[in-house]
């Protein structure tokens, strides 16, 4: 299984829409500081009102964390997973590789490990890229505050990757399932800071696997272990529920 | 060890309403060559996908090397090679890399399953292709490439679905001879076909499939004295002529 998990990874990583994603994270990465060089006063001011602060650097994390990357949870994700299984039935690669001494749901654990690990790879070279591109570019840049926050913002990614596969394969059409993953994770992204703009809803707002990604904005100047464990446990826990789903409705599929 | 490498008794699948294969039986001997020929649509490759456990049968039992194609299915595909009729190779991946996932596939160690894959290659003639993106292969090479996929595992038992359709006739010799060659080392191969010079260039026995169901059963020879038949193509219209009166 490791090694089938580590040749797919490679696959992957060589296919063309994992360099179109990658294409898009630089770009993201090399024009956000241009794009943030001076934010409109209304920017800054609603940002201190959500967020307590007023500081270039909270301004800059609340942007890149719900403009960039919360954008790129809603779309990498389906790009990359969208296919997993489905794609080798359309095309008939399934019809070789069904008859392999691996069951349908498990060949889907290693498409979807791979798919996620791929985004990973993705995620942290582009927040590496950043951490070395950033600073002196943004106003208060912090790496270490920066990689931590990212750190936790990661497991949503990966979570948003095995969602994005699962739903694809639920329901059972390439375009169809891209499109209904594409919602969901719009619906996510768009309700995943509601509750730091609406404290009331603040507690309700945690159901949301993208908030969770999102609560090092809480409070960045005193990220801590103990502030960041939590979500991530629930990332990963919520992750591998979602594969165990995908697995489960898999079996459906005919080779 | 029972003689018999596959036993099929009674055999059946229906899809809603429609009877695909309908009390099918046989069985191949360890080491044989078995041609199974029928029109396209007879259930030829319903029975092989049943006997891979690929499709679930509604009646009947099917053994392969003693192992219930239902009860036992990893056990089945792990001894078995398969070459589907329909199939596509991954376009992204090139054909060393292919044989090297599929071989992950059957949990072969890696240094074990770069000697067989570089092997396959040269068998096959690929060794200057090895490195190309399957995308561009010709459909020659697709098939040496389905092929050698399905014998990455060194299988005891080898089911290949009109294996040799869309092949020139350069590439069919070639093909046909390496199945003689794999025959003589002990591999069991089941050949379906519905072109039968070719099943019976390769073949002593087979099995003729016509409407679902199992119209005949044994040496090529006897059938055709049987039936009255010169060639191959003779003996199956008689068949089905016979099926339908």
């Amino acid at each position: 299984m490791t090694r089938l998990l580590w040749l797919d990874y490679l696959a992957a990583l060589r296919e063309r829409k994992t360099w179109i994603a990658a294409a898009m994270l630089v770009y993201a990465v090399l024009a956000i500081p241009l794009l943030l060089a001076d934010p409109p006063p209304h920017v800054r001011e609603a940002i201190a009102a959500w967020f307590h602060d007023a500081d270039p650097f909270a301004v800059f994390m609340f942007v890149w964390i719900d403009l960039v990357m919360n954008k790129v949870v809603a779309f990498v994700p389906v790009i990359l997973a969208s296919g997993v299984v489905l794609r080798e039935r359309d095309t008939g690669v399934l019809g070789l590789l069904a008859a392999k001494p691996l069951t349908l749901s498990r060949y889907f654990v290693v498409r979807t490990a791979s798919t996620c690990a791929v985004m990973l790879t993705l995620y942290a070279a582009t927040q590496l890229l950043g951490a070395a591109w950033f600073p002196g570019r943004v106003a208060g840049f912090r790496p270490g505050t920066f990689l931590a926050a990212m750190s936790l913002h990661a497991f949503a990614a990966v979570f948003a990757t095995a969602l994005a596969a699962t739903v694809t394969v639920a329901v059972g059409r390439r375009g169809a399932g891209a499109l209904v993953a594409l919602m969901l994770l719009g619906l996510l992204v768009g309700l995943a800071l509601v509750g730091f703009y609406q404290p009331d809803w603040y507690a309700m707002t945690l159901a949301n696997p993208l908030t969770l990604g999102a609560l090092a904005m809480r409070d960045l100047e005193h990220l801590s272990p103990s502030l960041l464990l939590p979500p991530m446990l629930a990332l990963a826990g919520l992750t591998a529920v979602t594969i165990a789903i995908g697995a489960w409705v898999v079996r459906k599929v005919e080779a | 060890m029972s003689a018999s490498a596959i036993t099929v008794e009674g055999l059946g699948k229906r899809f809603g309403a429609v009877q695909a294969v309908d009390d099918v039986n046989f069985s191949v001997e360890r080491g044989e060559i078995f041609g199974f020929m029928g029109h396209n649509g007879a259930g030829k490759t319903t029975t092989l996908r049943m006997l891979l456990g690929l499709t679930r049968p509604t009646r009947g039992k099917a053994t392969v090397l003693g192992h219930d194609v239902t009860l036992a299915t990893l056990e089945v595909r792990r001894a078995a090679g398969y070459l589907p009729a329909s199939y596509a190779l991954p376009p992204d991946m090139t054909a060393r890399e292919f044989l090297q996932y599929v071989a992950a596939m059957f949990a072969i160690p890696p240094a074990t399953a770069r000697a067989r894959g570089e092997d396959l290659l040269r068998r096959f003639g690929l060794e200057g292709a090895a490195d190309r993106k399957l995308r561009g292969f010709s459909t020659g090479m697709t098939q040496k490439v389905g092929l050698a996929q399905a014998l990455i595992n060194e299988p005891q038992v080898l089911f290949l679905d009109e294996p040799t359709s869309g092949l020139d006739p350069l590439g069919r010799h070639e093909l046909l001879e390496h199945l003689r060659g794999l025959s003589q080392q002990g591999v069991t191969i089941v050949f379906s076909s519905h072109i039968l010079s070719d099943v019976e260039t390769l073949c002593r026995r087979v099995a003729a499939m016509h409407h679902a169901r199992l119209i005949a059963c044994g040496e090529i020879a006897a059938l055709k004295r049987e039936h009255g038949a010169a060639t191959m193509d003779e003996l199956y219209l008689n068949l089905v002529r016979r099926q339908a009166s």
